[in-house]
């Protein structure tokens, strides 16, 4: 069941030293062109240049000086600019305030412009429906973008989209806000991506070759992992059906604040670790309960936390390494495994 | 222990026989509550469930400094762990209550004022906690492993509208 079992680790670690040898030869005699060449001819897929990237998760600052999550934040930033491979960006899955205060997002920005690398972010439902997302488009930019990065195709896309309850309801903004607050709550529903999405995101991949790896962000995951807390992402079959026809397909997401993986299809979906709070584990089986973290301490206010960092190595493959704050994680995820 | 043991052997024969001729003639013994007082009582419990929950997603303002709620870690009442407790935890040194556990949230993560332990609004951060838990079985002194959440099956959490409650009733 586990993908992060010996052999495919050591398979993973093997393969990436061959990758290595072959940069460096490559690298040795100035070729970069033909080492691109030798390793697509190994792999028998498209040509990947190895890189990382790095995820940071659901700050949820508050307005308040010196809130406890902005010191949180502060750490990731650390954490993620003190790897010895330095990232080549760092994506930041949404919820980077927690009320969608102009302050809060600002605050974001600031304590996140200290990254050495640059960032890329997707909105959650905490930045988003105070203002409907002007003040955060302002400070982060588009919700929906792709680009290419050495050889693998890059999306991210707004999850958290529901149907207009607030009109009719004639709620202020700051109503509207509050009634996504309660990971429960009774009133927005289920969110997604909706149809102009599905359909950006067809027009977006219809000429990408099948091979090309395809890494997916949102912020909540492509699976109906627990609806409740919309822990889903209601029209992901439909997205789960336009990347179909793509050998590999990665998707990672924050919102529900540990670590989760699962597989659909072509489709490895990984949650990671919130900078802000841990959520509890839902009531339902998990498909790999081995990617479980371990129950945090309440009495340690770092555990239970972290950023993450992915390497894509030259066969389009990623190997995630989740990074807490503190010793949250069992074996299975300890040392890293293979996405 | 002895003598315990005569008496109920000496009840035994007459309360048998009662049982027999309540059964033969059709009566029974009068239920404690009737249907009015108990749907009061059902009530009353409901609405201290309602306050509670309230509080849980942050309806009282002096129980946090910082903006934080129970909810924040524990939607649903989620790893809390009623049926846990009493239980040692090493925070404290000692054998605690829930409503100990509960307190030491207020003053720590959220950075608020205790609640008295005998006051109305602890009984109802209570009774929210346990009614998600009611069917769990009591495991007192259960304190490391990772727990499942409470199972609220009902569908009310998205019910379109407004019910103001996120318990599962």
């Amino acid at each position: 069941m586990s993908d992060s079992s010996d052999p495919s680790r050591r398979q993973f670690l093997g393969f990436t030293g061959k990758a290595g040898l072959s940069t460096f030869a490559a690298s040795a005699v100035g070729v970069n062109l033909g080492m691109v060449d030798v390793v697509a001819a190994q792999t028998g897929r498209r040509a990947v240049t190895p890189f990382r990237f790095a995820i940071i998760s659901d700050p949820h600052l508050y307005s308040a000086k010196d809130h406890v999550f902005d010191k949180q934040l502060e750490d990731a930033v650390a954490q993620v600019n003190a790897l010895a491979t330095q990232p080549d960006f760092v994506l930041i899955t949404g919820d980077v305030s927690h009320h969608g205060e102009l302050d809060q997002l600002a605050k974001g920005k600031r304590i996140l412009s200290k990254l050495k690398a640059p960032i890329r972010s997707i909105p959650g439902e905490h930045d988003w429906y105070l203002d409907m997302g002007v003040g955060w488009k302002a400070a982060f930019g588009e919700e929906t973008w792709s680009f290419n990065h050495k050889g693998v195709h890059f999306i991210g896309m707004n999850s958290i989209l529901v149907p207009d309850f607030w009109t009719a309801a004639k709620l202020t903004p700051a109503q509207r806000r509050d009634w996504f607050m309660p990971l429960n709550s009774p009133v927005p529903g289920l969110w997604g991506v909706h149809e102009k999405q599905l359909e950006w995101l067809r027009k977006d991949v219809a000429n990408i070759s099948a091979d090309v790896p395809v890494v997916v962000f949102t912020h909540s995951p492509l699976w109906d992992y627990y609806p409740r807390w919309n822990f889903q992402v209601s029209d992901s079959q439909q997205v789960r059906d336009i990347l179909g026809k793509f050998t590999n397909v990665m998707g990672f997401h924050g919102h529900v604040h540990h670590t989760i993986y699962n597989q659909v299809g072509n489709l490895t979906s990984v949650g990671t670790m919130s900078t802000s709070w841990p959520w509890p584990y839902p009531p339902i089986q998990l498909p790999f309960p081995e990617y479980q973290q371990y129950r945090a301490d309440p009495s340690n206010t770092s555990d239970g936390m972290g950023s993450a960092s992915v390497a894509i190595d030259a066969g389009g493959g990623g190997f995630m390494q989740h990074l807490p704050f503190a010793d949250s994680l069992p074996p299975a995820m300890k040392n890293g495994y293979k996405v | 222990m002895s003598s315990h043991n005569t008496i109920h052997r000496r009840l035994a024969v007459p309360l048998a026989a009662l049982a027999l001729l309540a059964a033969a003639t059709g009566t029974s013994a009068r239920e404690p509550f009737t249907a009015a007082e108990l749907k009061s009582m059902e009530d009353k419990l409901l609405a201290s469930v309602q306050r509670g929950y309230d509080m849980w997603y942050g309806g009282r303002a002096d129980m946090a400094n910082n903006g934080l709620a129970c909810a924040n870690c524990h939607p649903d009442a989620a790893a809390t762990n009623p049926q846990t407790f009493p239980k040692f935890l090493p925070v404290f040194n000692k054998v605690v209550a829930y409503r100990d556990m509960v307190n030491w949230c207020i003053e720590n993560p959220q950075g608020g004022k205790a609640l008295a332990l005998n006051s109305d609004d602890m009984t109802a951060l209570e009774a929210y906690s346990f009614y998600l838990h009611r069917g769990a079985k009591i495991e007192t002194g259960l304190s490391t492993r990772q727990t499942a959440s409470p199972a609220v099956t009902t569908a009310r959490g998205f019910a379109g509208k407004s019910t103001g409650i996120g318990f599962d009733k």
